[in-house]
């Protein structure tokens, strides 16, 4: 994730892309900077709002008005929120996000280990739901309203209607108490055996992916009867005699990967964040349990930094998506054929 | 949290034509749609008639008692209080929030991506940004700041998801309006001198509508999951005060010793879910042939 | 479509039901009492609540945590103790004994106290632990903003070296409660003062260094401490474990799941009843309940209304029946207390005399002479508080009284304290001697923030009880405290609540799996003294 955040920086796209698409990149990237300001002024003034400050958490129950004064002259709580914006601005410009006001570490460290975990939750989330998910609503697709289909769909509105902190405490339930295949708790990190570490991320990572799975799952499927039923190249293909798998799988998928792609990068983005629930239950030191326990005790530079992290994350991955719209343009591929 | 956002591609191209009509397409409508009026029905008669207890002040001397109780028929929580009641009343409050904020999302969201898809150029340009900085800010944040420094209600828990719900909207709305200026009759509109408010009343609204109504009956279980994701996190609908989400997240804090707390909350939960995903889909099916 | 989502959500209650009594079988949990002597090495992970124990997000240093008071384990595991809290094995006579220091003698009526070191004692960087050190360190804790900074009445001056193993303790009035105020205080850690200069505070509170069993490995703040053996400790042969682990998790059930799993060895805190019931009839665990020091207790605020008018505090005297919650809530494992320790807290005391107990018509008479009665309760976020306070609304609201109730997190629990404006709060903890940490003068004295009540005869019977050295009169004084109390209706007392810690087999320590008075919430476990039988 943290390579990925640099890399958008540096304004570094992938090598293999044609001069439009470094253009997009561009043009993209451009656009993505006044988004993720916007965000870091909304969150500047959102956390204002919020009573308390960290200077009375610091400074404990019995501290008078004056010490608790004196301490926020001291970490610069008291000037104008402009002021202390533009600062952190300045900062944040040069990579340097402050110092957590409870904790005194920097925040760039205390990000770092966190996204990590975070970030890793995520990217299995994805690759598993999706991996099922494809499948699935090809499956299903083939023969709409037949058995398997209708199977698929009550699998999935269970996986929308079932709370995801539920989900988690019966995986537990099930896969490490009763079976005692896999851990209930922690994080191994990769340093120590890329076996260990997908089985301590496998629970956790199947209770984010199976919403999402199933979210996935409807959308496609939806998305493959309708191209089947409707579009002007799937009579076309047909008419030419091809079986219904290939024209299914070659063209109606194909059509279909791009609203599938949209979302999961506009999903991909806000994920990061939501992963709190899921990081509490299995013990994980995410960046979700972070922010919470940042805002809990009002420190607010390292929420401000999780936020701008996870708007980074947001733009990019939408700004991925659009791109692999691009480089699968249907005007490219149906064109031709 | 994420899938709210996820909201807008949910609607397709609308170029497929119409599927099977007729009396099967009428009953694909009919079963959810009489499932979710029967389910509002229950919450928000059903205390005024059925013979059940107050959601709260039960005593605690009758705690944890188990399904079919004298005078419980789903048992009791561990404060005493009517398991049935409470997801009788719990339902209107599930209803309510996510009545309420798709409701928000709907007009709120709808109007400003219908404008912005209709006028294009700088209007465009600036709604959608504002909107693109809402959907790239974490939904937690904004709970937690509302709930702590507002206080967790049911009116704050609304708030707080409508801020989520109006961008999804507005991104249907504004690809659906931009399909619609492409055809012809919009030009023609266009070109006898109709005041731009008036075809957006008159024709770009009726034409967009049921595209952003069957998004709000798939958004309707996304709302009422993810009032619950806010319980588990202190933020949704206060207890005592009973909502299926709160029902739930209270339940699971002792799940393996009282299952049965998680259960029936959850299945009333699966059963509205499913009622109101396969109205939206048949709807969605209904209409995509225009 | 209607019959498969029935059968799927018939499943899934199955699913649950099964899962649930997975647990099920075996023979009741009760004490373990290990099968032979105690063994060296092994490693242990003990859980903690993310939302008490398991939050230290400022770090570890004594003098800038500021949840020491929940931090109890790690801190202790770390830099050990001047004092300790122990008992019997079955929680009976509990003591504070001297751990790094040798010995105490109170002089000049308890108006000095010396503290003699145990010689020979090096921190873990091999500096000594000397009288210099702990007087840096007992100034430095008493200028921090922790809650658990002890409340001495301290003479100008009043800490002094007088050689290199003696410190010497000089307060302005008689203070006989200071060695029991040690083990809840934050100065009862003391940190290698060289260490802290080196690297700077901000270091120092991550990888704090100390004299106790166990050195830092690595801190992740809130979420996980990884401690290894302190292989020059003073004690022969001690710590019996190599390794020692704290993790934080969201909640009981996790926890206890996890157990089960067997990813971790040991969890403080379990308060959800009907996961203690489980675990102790599963008997896969060993369950070890607490003996209840700390009644629970609805603070009211006397310097505001309504609670500035007697009858107001009678009626909720009168409305409260916190029988029936324990009975209900509780399943009847906690007794009632009507005063400020429970049966496990030192100057316990089961029934005062002349106490408004539970009378629900005349609290209707009491609210209907002061012309309606309308109170806001608050109370700490957390699943049990929260119960407890909803029944306390139920029962308030049977009297006539309106009632809205708020949750509070910590942060917002001390603004609110602090703006004065709160009316009443249900709270949880307490201490094992009442003069000592959250004890009675935390919640009942003038000068505490924490306090509704503001009455110089409180003050001078609580003062006088702290002053006096003869146990016997001590007891007496508080009895007379108790009794004024509960005579000017300041706070309705309740059931004297102790969380209960689960381990899995094998696992033993004293205040793990046997029985010590928790110090604030949890018992002190003694870590150095913790083993686990090893897997051959």
């Amino acid at each position: 994730m943290t390579a990925s955040v640099d890399a958008g920086r540096h304004r570094a796209g992938p090598a293999f892309l044609t001069s439009p698409g470094m253009r997009l990149v561009g043009k993209r990237l451009l656009l993505a900077v006044p988004i993720v300001l916007g965000v870091s002024i909304l969150t500047f003034w959102v956390l204002n709002l919020i009573p308390g400050s960290a200077a009375q958490q610091l400074l404990g129950p019995e501290a008078t008005p004056a010490q608790v004064r004196a301490l926020e002259l001291e970490l610069g709580l008291d000037r104008p929120a402009v002021l202390r914006y533009l600062d952190w601005l300045g900062g944040a410009v040069t990579g340097d996000l402050g110092q957590s006001l409870v904790s005194r570490q920097p925040v760039t460290d205390l990000l770092g280990e966190r996204l990590a975990v975070s970030g890793e939750l995520v990217v299995l989330a994805f690759v598993i739901s999706l991996g099922l998910a494809v499948p699935t609503a090809l499956l299903a697709a083939h023969r709409p309203n037949r058995l398997f289909d209708r199977i698929s769909m009550v699998v999935s509105i269970t996986g929308l209607s079932v709370a995801n902190y539920v989900l988690a405490l019966l995986l537990v339930l099930v896969f490490a108490v009763q079976m005692a295949v896999l851990p209930a708790i922690g994080f191994v990190p990769l340093s120590q055996g890329l076996g260990e570490n997908l089985r301590s991320m496998a629970l956790p990572a199947a209770a984010i992916a199976f919403p999402l799975y199933c979210f996935y799952t409807r959308f496609l499927r939806g998305d493959l009867v309708d191209q089947l039923q409707g579009e002007d190249y799937v009579t076309t293909a047909r008419a030419k005699g091809i079986g219904p798998w290939q024209v299914l799988v070659r063209h109606a998928f194909r059509n279909s990967a791009f609203g599938l792609i949209t979302v999961v990068g506009l999903n991909l983005g806000s994920l990061i964040g939501g992963t709190v629930i899921v990081e509490q239950i299995f013990a994980l030191p995410g960046i979700g349990q972070l922010m919470l326990q940042a805002i809990n005790t009002r420190d607010f530079v390292v929420v401000q930094a999780c936020v701008v992290v996870f708007a980074v994350v947001a733009v990019l991955a939408n700004l991925l998506a659009d791109l692999l719209y691009a480089v699968l343009d249907p005007r490219i591929r149906y064109g031709s054929r | 949290m994420a899938v709210v956002d996820a909201g807008p591609a949910l609607v397709e191209p609308a170029t497929a034509p119409a599927r099977s009509r007729g009396w099967v397409g009428s009953l694909a409508v009919a079963v959810p749609a009489g499932a979710v009026a029967l389910i509002a029905l229950a919450c928000f008669v059903g205390p005024l008639v059925l013979p059940v207890p107050p959601p709260i002040g039960g005593s605690v001397l009758e705690s944890y008692l188990p399904a079919f109780s004298p005078g419980h028929l789903l048992g009791t929580d561990p404060n005493g209080n009517d398991i049935l009641a409470r997801i009788l009343y719990g339902g209107r409050s599930s209803l309510i929030v996510a009545v309420t904020v798709n409701l928000i999302g709907l007009l709120v969201g709808g109007t400003l991506g219908a404008l912005s898809g209709f006028a294009g150029g700088v209007v465009d340009t600036v709604i959608m940004r504002v909107l693109d900085v809402l959907i790239a800010f974490p939904s937690l944040v904004l709970t937690l700041a509302v709930a702590q420094s507002l206080g967790p209600s049911q009116t704050n828990t609304i708030l707080a998801l409508a801020f989520f719900s109006i961008p999804a909207f507005a991104r249907i709305s504004r690809a659906a309006t931009l399909r619609l200026r492409e055809l012809p009759f919009m030009a023609a509109a266009g070109l006898c001198g109709t005041p731009g408010w008036r075809i957006l009343l008159r024709h770009v609204a009726p034409n967009i509508a049921p595209q952003l109504i069957t998004f709000g009956m798939l958004g309707m279980g996304i709302v009422i999951v993810i009032e619950g994701a806010l319980s588990f996190l202190g933020l949704g609908i206060p207890p005592p005060a009973p909502s299926w989400g709160n029902m739930i997240a209270q339940g699971q804090q002792s799940i393996s010793a009282t299952p049965m707390l998680v259960v029936w909350p959850s299945a009333v939960l699966f059963v509205t879910v499913l009622a109101f995903n396969l109205l939206g889909e048949s709807l969605r099916a209904r209409w995509s042939g225009r | 479509m209607r019959p498969n989502a029935q059968r799927l959500s018939l499943l899934l209650a199955a699913l649950l039901v099964l899962a649930a009594c997975g647990g099920g079988g075996g023979t009741a949990g009760g004490t373990a009492q290990p099968a032979g002597p105690p063994q060296r090495g092994g490693e242990l992970t003990v859980l903690e609540s993310s939302s008490f124990a398991g939050g230290w997000p400022s770090g570890l240093d004594p003098a800038t945590n500021t949840t020491g008071g929940a931090n109890i384990s790690q801190m202790s595991a770390i830099y050990g103790g001047l004092f300790l809290l122990t008992a019997n094995d079955d929680g009976s006579d509990p003591r504070v004994v001297p751990n790094q220091a040798e010995g105490y003698e109170l002089l000049d009526g308890g108006r000095t106290v010396k503290i003699t070191l145990r010689d020979g004692i090096r921190f873990s960087d091999g500096t000594p632990f000397d009288a210099q050190a702990v007087v840096f360190n007992l100034q430095r804790a008493l200028a921090s903003p922790c809650s658990c900074k002890p409340t001495w009445p301290l003479a100008d001056g009043g800490i002094t070296a007088q050689d290199a193993r003696t410190v010497v303790l000089t307060f302005t009035r008689p203070y006989a409660a200071v060695i029991n105020s040690f083990p809840v205080a934050n100065t009862n850690w003391i940190a290698s003062p060289t260490a802290l200069q080196k690297m700077g505070e901000e270091q120092f509170r991550i990888n704090p260094v100390g004299a106790g069993p166990f050195t830092v490995v690595s801190n992740q703040l809130s979420s996980l401490l990884v401690l290894q053996r302190n292989p020059t400790y003073f004690k022969p042969d001690r710590p019996y474990l190599d390794k020692l682990t704290f993790q934080s998790i969201g909640g009981d059930q996790p926890a206890y799941q996890a157990l089960l799993a067997g990813q971790a060895q040991a969890y403080e805190g379990l308060s959800t009843t009907p996961l203690l019931e489980q675990a102790q009839s599963s008997g896969r665990l060993t369950v070890t309940v607490q003996p209840p020091t700390s009644p629970y207790v609805i603070q009211l605020n006397t310097k505001t209304a309504p609670f500035d008018d007697k009858r107001a505090r009678e009626a909720i005297y009168r409305a409260t029946d916190f029988d029936s919650i324990s009975k209900g809530l509780f399943r009847g494992l906690y007794p009632v207390s009507q005063s400020f320790t429970g049966p496990g807290g030192l100057f316990h005391e089961q029934a005062v005399p002349g106490y408004p107990t539970y009378d629900p018509e005349q609290a209707k008479q009491l609210v209907s002479r002061l012309g309606g009665l309308t109170v806001e309760l608050g109370t700490l976020n957390g699943y049990v508080a929260q119960q407890v306070m909803t029944a306390l609304q139920t029962q308030w609201q049977a009297a006539g009284i309106t009632v809205t109730t708020k949750n509070y997190e910590l942060s917002t629990l001390v603004q609110q304290f602090n703006s004065g404006q709160w009316q009443s709060m249900l709270q949880t903890a307490g201490a094992w001697d009442p003069a000592s940490g959250v004890g009675v003068g935390f919640r009942f004295g003038s000068t505490s923030p924490f306090s509704g009540v503001a009455d110089p005869q409180l003050d001078q019977l609580l003062d006088g009880a702290a002053a006096t050295v003869d146990p016997a009169g001590r007891q007496q004084l508080y009895n007379e405290a108790g009794k004024y109390i509960s005579d000017n209706a300041y706070a309705p007392f309740g059931l004297a609540f102790a969380a209960a810690n689960i381990a899995t087999p094998g696992v033993y320590g004293p205040g793990l799996t046997t029985k010590i008075p928790p110090i604030v919430v949890n018992a002190g476990v003694i870590w150095d003294e913790v083993w686990r039988v090893q897997q051959q």
